[in-house]
């Protein structure tokens, strides 16, 4: 390797910034400038490289977490802890690793490696608060191709970003000739190190491949000559001239393993009938760009570059060949029980019927695990004849449909197959087939409310008679047609029993829309502590499998919306009940949806927004006026409208008759906080006796009969802003 | 939103057949020295996913057009 004294230079004197932002594409030796820099400057270390998997805050922060207490015991316990309890708040978790951080009292220095694959904006604004909390002693470094959506401009403004960029990790001619002359030995003059330099842009991949290249040729001055004259890409120029040099059999391991993606030795040994991959692998490792080992342990990947191209040419030269290595490699990752891995070397190879399978065997695990989108994106490549011969496949993938959200159409596509399966082999439509398909008809309500409740209940007794497997997912679709249908004694009562299964938390899709639902009513009924507890719980469980961008995410962010409305945090009920509104928006009217806007449109009422009121209002009955059967929304709709007229026509007569007087102005801007009607009084030096007779004149003039309407109204006609802007 | 339609999209250099094999629906030409490819894109998902892979290849670019984008006032 060749040192690199500048970029070390660089990463050292950015330890005065709070973030280090190293941002290159592909082979640009950002984890390798940053590795040297570490080994020469010490201190504690934590890297995580992350990949697309990891795009949910508590996922993305357990990583963290698990990396911090691998340099000293104990550092990230707290934290772990705190990820892994229910009601937990991300930034709680974070504050515990930057205490851990904190607590190791030296320079430490946490690394974020392929940041390019977090896209998620939890997960930024995770990051962010981060960012924002890290302790002096500390540094983040993140290792990106793309600038991540964090706030760079500001952090760059303060001082407090340090950036090592492609144009600083290129090449520079010095560095080149170490490479090239004193480490590589090849016999190159100036001028000829400058072309190779030129040509390639001091692009470090592309060099190093030159020098594996130049090492094999017989006339260095003309190959170095007509490189520099081609106008090939640079990548699959050398990658073509390296390919050739290397042995027959490294070259056809090496094209066979790329083809592969991620492998073991055991596995290139299994998928090309050899039994020296490992040896073969170190050698390869040795040279320092074919392959890379991954840090899960013994598990090793081509370079991304060279990969592309390796596979391409494997393609070209042996058409077939390609297809059978995915097959052999997803025969025997499923013997390893890697279900998930084998699944994509099926699929890569076209084998629908294993693809099919391997879906039926594992699609429970899967869903529970919150792999929805990786159920959908397999069943989306079978032919719909395969899938109708897979029932469960077709059930599976309705769930999925449902638990991703905004999917209604594909959820109705899949759901008709598995109605045609049902019809042409009606002998795999067993006890687990029929009450599968019983439970997605009734949490999907297509078909309207009144239909979603008997088939909730046939779900159910199914459920409870031999199909233990699907209960607590019944009983959660029971529970919300019932809801839906305004029957909230019954509803409190399915989702209770769900919760009596000792199983249940275990089963997480149904064990929080069972939460979510008690959440609902709970608030309903004004039983607050309840409701903030199974909202909490339901939040905390979908945190656990799957993101909070879906429709499960919805479902807790709508009961979180509608606690915090019933608790009088409109602000937070909007920003909550927004956030669930978009994931279960779809180009279909649905009754989630409508019920989303209706709540929106309350809250919204209830803040003085009464325009954005009447078109949340006028949004979600469009929907209803969409749908037939569609249970208690119509009425719903009917209040609801009902107290926005209502409010309409007080803001029109409310040019008020009489305004606050100057001191209850001052009460007034103080109920817009957390403090009490005695704290009030203290604030501002008057009796509790007192207060409470400005507060009672405060809501006569304003015609309200409690706080946060007083509250709602003093915004709705600027009274508060005025109170506040001359301080 | 951009939505389907026929893209032109031009990076730095000759890419040979193999990568030529990677975008196997759009059509590649040279000009000056660097190549254009042209061809169908499904969506804004399948554009951002042809730019990201560019960018694991290491290929520079130089420029995105939508053919069949209808002009402003038109």
């Amino acid at each position: 390797m060749v040192r690199r004294p500048r970029l070390e230079h660089a990463l050292e004197t950015g330890a005065d910034a709070t973030l280090t932002l190293v941002a290159a594409p592909a082979g640009y030796g950002k984890t390798t400038a940053v590795r040297a820099w570490y080994e020469n400057t010490g201190g504690a270390l934590a890297w995580v490289t992350l990949d697309a998997g990891d795009n949910e805050p508590a996922r993305f922060w357990t990583y963290v977490a698990t990396a911090v207490d691998r340099v000293r015991n104990g550092l990230g316990r707290r934290a772990l802890h705190r990820l892994r309890s229910p009601g937990m708040a991300i930034e709680t978790a974070i504050d515990e690793i930057m205490n851990g951080i904190a607590e190791y009292g030296h320079a430490f220095t946490l690394v974020l490696d392929d940041l390019q694959t977090v896209t998620d904006r939890d997960c930024l604004a995770s990051l962010e608060y981060a960012t924002a909390h890290l302790p002096p002693a500390a540094r983040l470094i993140v290792l990106t191709r793309a600038d991540p959506a964090l706030p760079l401009a500001r952090l760059r403004g303060r001082g407090k970003l340090a950036e090592v960029r492609a144009s600083d990790l290129a090449f520079t001619a010095a560095e080149a000739r170490e490479l090239l002359v004193d480490r590589a030995g090849l016999d190159l003059d100036g001028p000829q190190v400058g072309v190779l330099l030129k040509r390639t842009e001091g692009w470090p991949a592309a060099l190093c491949l030159a020098a594996l290249w130049l090492r094999t040729v017989e006339e260095l001055d003309r190959a170095v000559l007509e490189f520099g004259g081609d106008h090939r890409f640079v990548a699959e120029y050398l990658s073509h001239e390296v390919l050739a040099a290397l042995g027959a059999d490294q070259r056809a391991f090496l094209l066979r393993a790329a083809v592969l993606g991620n492998f073991t030795a055991e596995l290139c040994d299994a998928v090309l009938g050899r039994s020296d991959s490992s040896a073969v692998l170190s050698d390869l490792e040795d040279s320092n760009l074919f392959v890379l080992s991954l840090e899960r342990r013994e598990w090793f990947r081509v370079h991304a570059l060279f990969a592309e191209f390796a596979t391409a040419r494997l393609a070209l030269v042996e058409p077939t060949e390609p297809q059978s290595i995915h097959r052999r490699a997803a025969a025997w990752l499923q013997s390893r029980g890697l279900v998930v891995e084998a699944v994509a070397h099926a699929a890569a190879a076209g084998d629908h019927e294993v693809v099919a399978e391997m879906l039926s065997n594992d699609h429970l695990g899967l869903i529970r695990n919150g792999r929805s989108g990786t159920i959908l994106r397999w069943a989306r490549t079978l032919p719909d004849g395969v899938v109708i011969e897979h029932p469960d496949v077709a059930l599976a993938a309705v769930i999925a449909a449902l638990l991703v959200g905004a999917l209604t159409r594909e959820r109705r596509r899949f759901l008709l197959l598995a109605r045609r399966a049902k019809a042409r082999y009606p002998e795999r439509f067993g006890a687990y087939e029929e009450c599968v398909m019983a439970m997605v008809q009734s949490a999907g309500m297509d078909d309207g409310v009144t239909e979603a409740v008997v088939e909730g209940y046939r779900a159910v007794e199914l459920a409870r008679r031999s199909v233990d497997a699907s209960l607590v997912a019944s009983l959660a679709g029971l529970a919300r047609a019932l809801y839906f249908a305004g029957d909230l004694e019954q509803a409190w009562s399915a989702a209770s029993r769900a919760l009596e299964h000792p199983d249940a938390p275990r089963r997480p899709p149904g064990y929080a829309v069972c939460r979510a639902t008690l959440a609902l009513i709970a608030a309903d009924r004004d039983h607050l502590t309840v409701a903030r507890a199974h909202a909490d719980a339901a939040r905390a469980t979908v945190g656990r499998i799957s993101s909070s961008r879906s429709w499960l995410g919805a479902i807790a962010a709508e009961a979180v919306g509608a606690v915090l409305a019933a608790e009088g945090d409109l602000a937070g009920a909007e920003r909550e009940l927004a956030y669930a509104e978009r994931f279960v928006a779809d180009d279909v009217a649905t009754l989630d949806h409508a019920q989303l806007l209706l709540r929106l449109a309350e809250v919204r009422r209830r803040r003085g927004r009464l325009d954005e009121a009447g078109e949340s209002l006028r949004r979600a009955r469009e929907e209803v006026d969409e749908l037939a059967d569609s249970g208690k929304l119509p009425p719903l709709v009917a209040s609801v409208a009902r107290a926005l007229d209502d409010a309409r026509r007080q803001a029109s007569v409310g040019e008020i008759l009489e305004l606050p007087t100057e001191a209850e102005l001052a009460v007034l801007r103080l109920l817009a906080t957390d403090l009490s009607a005695r704290e009030i009084g203290g604030q501002l030096f008057l009796s509790p006796n007192t207060v409470r007779s400005h507060i009672r004149a405060i809501y006569r003039k304003l015609g309200v009969s409690s706080r946060e309407d007083a509250v709602a109204r003093a915004e709705a006609m600027s009274l508060l802003a005025e109170a506040q802007s001359p301080r | 939103m951009g939505e389907g339609g026929t893209y032109r999209l031009e990076v730095r250099g000759h890419l040979g057949d193999l990568v030529g094999h990677s975008f196997p629906r759009m059509r590649i030409r040279y000009k000056n020295g660097n190549t254009l490819l042209v061809g169908p894109v499904r969506d804004q998902a399948e554009l951002t996913g042809m730019l990201q892979r560019f960018s694991e290849l290491g290929l520079s670019l130089l420029s995105v057009t939508a053919l069949d984008e209808p002009r402003v006032g038109s």
